[in-house]
């Protein structure tokens, strides 16, 4: 095999290209900002983006089965409050906990009823519990910042220190290598890929499609749950209005990771390094004195052009490689490679 | 088939200058050569067919000479005439149109405004920036009488026709602009065996303008008795041109793939007498009463028995894949009753088809039947995943010893079992999605449209393995629109006509040696087109 052949095959391997912005991205900030390596700042900033990570870990699977799920974000805020009303309400914490997870689980079976058993599109579905969930965190914390439980084991969910990280970015971590393995290791994940790779192409293949579907969403909404439970730990508050957009990040680092929006794509971790790499971006424009204003239009380009890149890579990799075909004479190429 | 209208033409190119003439056309693709010193020689008013399994070129050498791609090398001369063709739109002004091979007409535009559309200039009279409908289908109406298209139809839109009608239409689109060199990339693919021949009409027709068609296609049997002249291209090179009145398909298949595949197109009949055995058994393996489903299924009753193949005819929407698809669970039935080896058994899911021991192929490989971004292997596993897990983890080693053993089984041609299944050819792909129903250890397997869209070579094998099945104990269930393929493969044929069973003709090869192939074609024909109240 050429070297080209070799590179082109190294740069089609799922995962690789975000991998390469990612460490691009970090090596360019530690030298630009030399305190960017402060281990304390970035423990105390990827600390803050735990329930991100944990949502994108369940947004990517319901994206790779070939759905979106647009509700994420005001479920984890729904969650919290939930799950900290209860504690504070004298609730034992596992009992909160089973409040948060369970609020989320609920819209999970909401959310996979309606777009699997009724039929309905999955963009407008989740639109709509988004802005339910949204709505009913205003009702719950009467338009007003609630604060807080007396409980020290529900604050220490998020809070306690192991091996020099928080228990919040342990869960994050776990849930992502959970996911992953689930994905690649497991029959069910298998049915995922291949229901987001096309619905009636998998039905066909004796796949339940439905099934799989319903799952994903449950899985995506207690997620959500569960990083609510874990944001209320941390800050022991809650507001109307939390999390909100937590979506449109969790989508992004997605894409940003590979984690195409046509489904059957891409991979949770890689979907991990998204939100790493969306997270670094940020931290190192915030230490380098970015107006946070100009920081979030820094962000968008940085989403167009990784999603530009990342398709000019896969091209780059596939015109490189051999077999090549798919991009021009699919048909009448790919016998003539069994030939040689 | 016959050419009673063709005119005489040479074989060799002619002393005079030929219409068309592509000598030493090279074309490399991504590190894969797809042209190799090709030469194709084209006299007017002649049927050129170029021949050619998947792989072959066909296409890179057509999409060069429409303007589509250039080539690395080579010249192309049009009446002796060095051409540097640029674009489609360049190659269409010079005389050279293409009609591709998946249908290209616009469904809610009328015939007309299809005719009209991208070739405006052309048929805009005069300086007038306006198109004059009218007066564009006044002087296109004889042309399109000619391919059976009436004045009321032209202002019909395209959705309301068929398949073959379609072409027709395309084909006045084509005539339109008053081409020297017609290009028609399989134009058979979709149309029903009665409509083929109608199309054949048409390209006699288009000969006797004076036309030049370059008939693209894999089909040999075809060729024979239409063609005038074929150039066979195999491995990107141009190996023969050469009269094909004078040559019977299978020399003509020797060139195409070589002579072991044209011993295999000869194939005959079945041997039903090792299955007669099995399939004497008490016991149907799939007994249906009684199905219907509100305006698509009526009534249908029919029986299946071990080791038999039977075949489901019909004209395009009698309701055959939707009878498949009502087995496998696919739609909702109304009422019916399904039994599989004797036992009542609801089907509601394509799942529980396969937990019950059906399998299906479907029609429509790319769309239907690949994932396409599973590797080979995955594909393989994918709709027994149980077959390779251990404690519900997938296991990979298994997964890759199985797609081994079917790839042996089968003689699929891959570089591995980590290449993704949309990197092989239609007949490889088609190998791996029967595989993967293999895998499942089906009772009955159901075959819609097995070898739509597939080389020849790969079509004796996909042949092969139906039969191999069936002398297994499989029972079968065979969509075929191809008559050939129908009968060739079926013990029996049952009859779709709108939705019900109309009819039911058994003893296929037994028929076919006594009263002939043709005469059970025309028992099948006539109970499919009969029109019953």
């Amino acid at each position: 095999m050429s070297s080209r052949a070799r590179v082109a095959r190294v740069l089609g391997i799922d995962g690789v290209p975000i991998l390469i912005a990612f460490v691009a991205v970090a090596v360019y900030f530690s030298l630009a900002v030399p305190s960017f390596f402060d281990a304390d700042a970035l423990r105390f900033y990827l600390n803050e983006e735990v329930p991100v990570f944990i949502i994108t870990a369940g947004l990517a699977f319901v994206i790779i089965a070939g759905g979106i799920d647009l509700s994420v974000g005001a479920v984890l805020g729904l969650s919290a409050g939930t799950s900290l009303l209860a504690s504070m309400n004298g609730f034992s914490t596992p009992l909160a906990t089973l409040v948060g997870l369970g609020t989320g689980f609920a819209f999970g079976v909401i959310n996979g009823f309606i777009i699997v058993k009724l039929r309905l599109n999955d963009f407008i579905v989740t639109l709509g519990s988004l802005n339910v969930a949204a709505g009913l965190l205003v009702v719950l914390t009467d338009h007003v910042q609630i604060v807080g439980t007396q409980d020290g084991s529900y604050l220490a969910i998020a809070n306690t220190s192991v091996l020099g990280v928080t228990s919040a970015m342990l869960i994050a971590v776990a849930t992502v290598a959970v996911l992953q393995l689930v994905l690649v290791k497991t029959i069910l994940g298998r049915k995922v890929m291949a229901t987001g790779l096309g619905q009636t192409p998998a039905l066909i293949a004796g796949i339940d499609v439905g099934r799989v579907k319903y799952f994903a969403y449950i899985l995506s909404g207690t997620l959500a749950g569960l990083g609510g439970v874990v944001l209320a730990s941390r800050l022991n508050s809650v507001q109307p209005g939390l999390a909100g957009g937590y979506e449109l990040a969790a989508i992004a680092a997605a894409v940003l990771g590979g984690v195409s929006l046509a489904g059957g794509r891409g991979g949770i971790w890689q979907a991990a390094l998204g939100v790493l790499l969306l997270v670094t971006l940020k931290q190192g424009f915030r230490l380098m004195g970015v107006d946070p204003l100009v920081f979030s239009i820094i962000t968008g380009l940085c989403i167009l052009a990784g999603v530009i890149l990342d398709r000019g890579v896969r091209r780059l990799a596939l015109s490189l490689a051999a077999p090549a075909p798919a991009v021009t004479d699919n048909r009448e190429l790919a016998p003539a490679m069994e030939a040689k | 088939m016959q050419s009673t209208s063709a005119p005489p033409s040479g074989v060799a190119p002619t002393e005079a200058l030929p219409l068309l003439r592509m000598t030493g056309i090279y074309k490399r693709f991504q590190g894969v050569q797809a042209l190799q010193d090709v030469e194709l020689v084209v006299d007017s008013g002649e049927i050129h067919a170029l021949v050619g399994g998947n792989g072959a070129g066909k296409s890179t050498l057509l999409n060069i000479l429409s303007g589509l791609t250039k080539p690395d090398a080579g010249m192309v001369e049009l009446e002796g005439t060095e051409l540097s063709l640029e674009h489609p739109r360049h190659a269409q002004r010079l005389g050279i149109t293409t009609i591709h091979q998946e249908l290209s007409t616009i469904p809610d535009l009328t015939v007309i405004e299809n005719i009209l559309l991208g070739q405006d200039s052309a048929l805009s009279q005069g300086s007038s920036l306006l198109v004059n409908r009218r007066a564009v289908a006044k002087s296109v109406e004889p042309l399109a009488r000619e391919f059976g298209i009436s004045r009321n139809e032209l202002w019909t839109p395209v959705r309301e026709f068929g398949a073959l009608k379609k072409r027709a239409i395309e084909i006045v689109k084509a005539l339109a602009v008053e081409p020297k060199i017609l290009i028609l990339d399989e134009p058979t693919s979709g149309l029903e065996d009665h409509e083929k021949s109608l199309l054949f009409d048409h390209m006699r027709s288009l000969q006797r303008r004076g036309v030049a068609l370059i008939w693209v296609t894999h089909h040999l049997d075809e060729v024979s008795g239409l063609a005038d002249v074929a150039t066979v291209l195999r491995d990107g090179r141009s190996v023969i041109r050469t009269d094909v009145r004078k040559l019977k398909p299978r020399q003509l298949a020797g060139y195409m793939f070589g002579t072991e595949a044209a011993e295999l197109i000869d194939t005959v009949m079945p041997e039903t007498a090792g299955r007669a055995n099995m399939m004497e058994e008490e016991q149907p393996r799939l007994k249906v009463e009684h199905l219907s489903r509100a305006g698509i299924l009526r009534d249908i009753s029919f029986e299946l028995r071990a080791g038999e193949i039977l075949g489901i005819a019909g004209l395009a929407g009698a309701g055959r894949t939707e009878l498949v698809r009502a087995l496998m669970g696919m739609d909702k039935v109304d009422t019916g009753r399904v039994e599989v080896a004797g036992k009542l058994t609801r089907i509601r899911h394509p799942r529980t088809a396969y937990k019950a021991g059906l399998a299906m192929v479907p029609e429509d490989r790319k769309q239907l039947g690949i994932l396409s971004e599973f590797s080979v292997a995955k594909s393989v596993s994918v709709s027994k995943l149980s077959s390779v897990s251990r404690g519900g983890l997938l296991n990979e080693r298994l997964e890759r010893r199985l797609a081994r053993k079917y790839i042996e089984r089968l003689g699929v041609k891959t570089p591995s079992t980590r290449e993704k299944i949309r990197n092989l050819s239609g007949g490889n792909q088609q190998k791996v999605i029967i595989s993967r129903c293999l895998n499942t250890d089906p009772r009955i397997l159901i075959f819609d449209e097995p070898t739509q869209g597939i080389d020849v070579h790969a079509k004796v094998e996909v042949h092969k393995l139906i039969r191999d099945l069936a002398v297994e104990g499989t029972s079968v269930l065979l969509i075929a629109s191809e008559f050939t393929e129908l009968i060739s493969l079926s013990d029996r044929v049952i009859v779709l006509n709108r939705g019900s069973l109309v009819g039911e003709i058994d003893n296929i090869p037994q028929r076919v040696r006594d009263e002939g192939f043709d005469s059970v074609k025309s028992a099948i024909i006539d109970r499919s087109s009969r029109v019953e109240q």
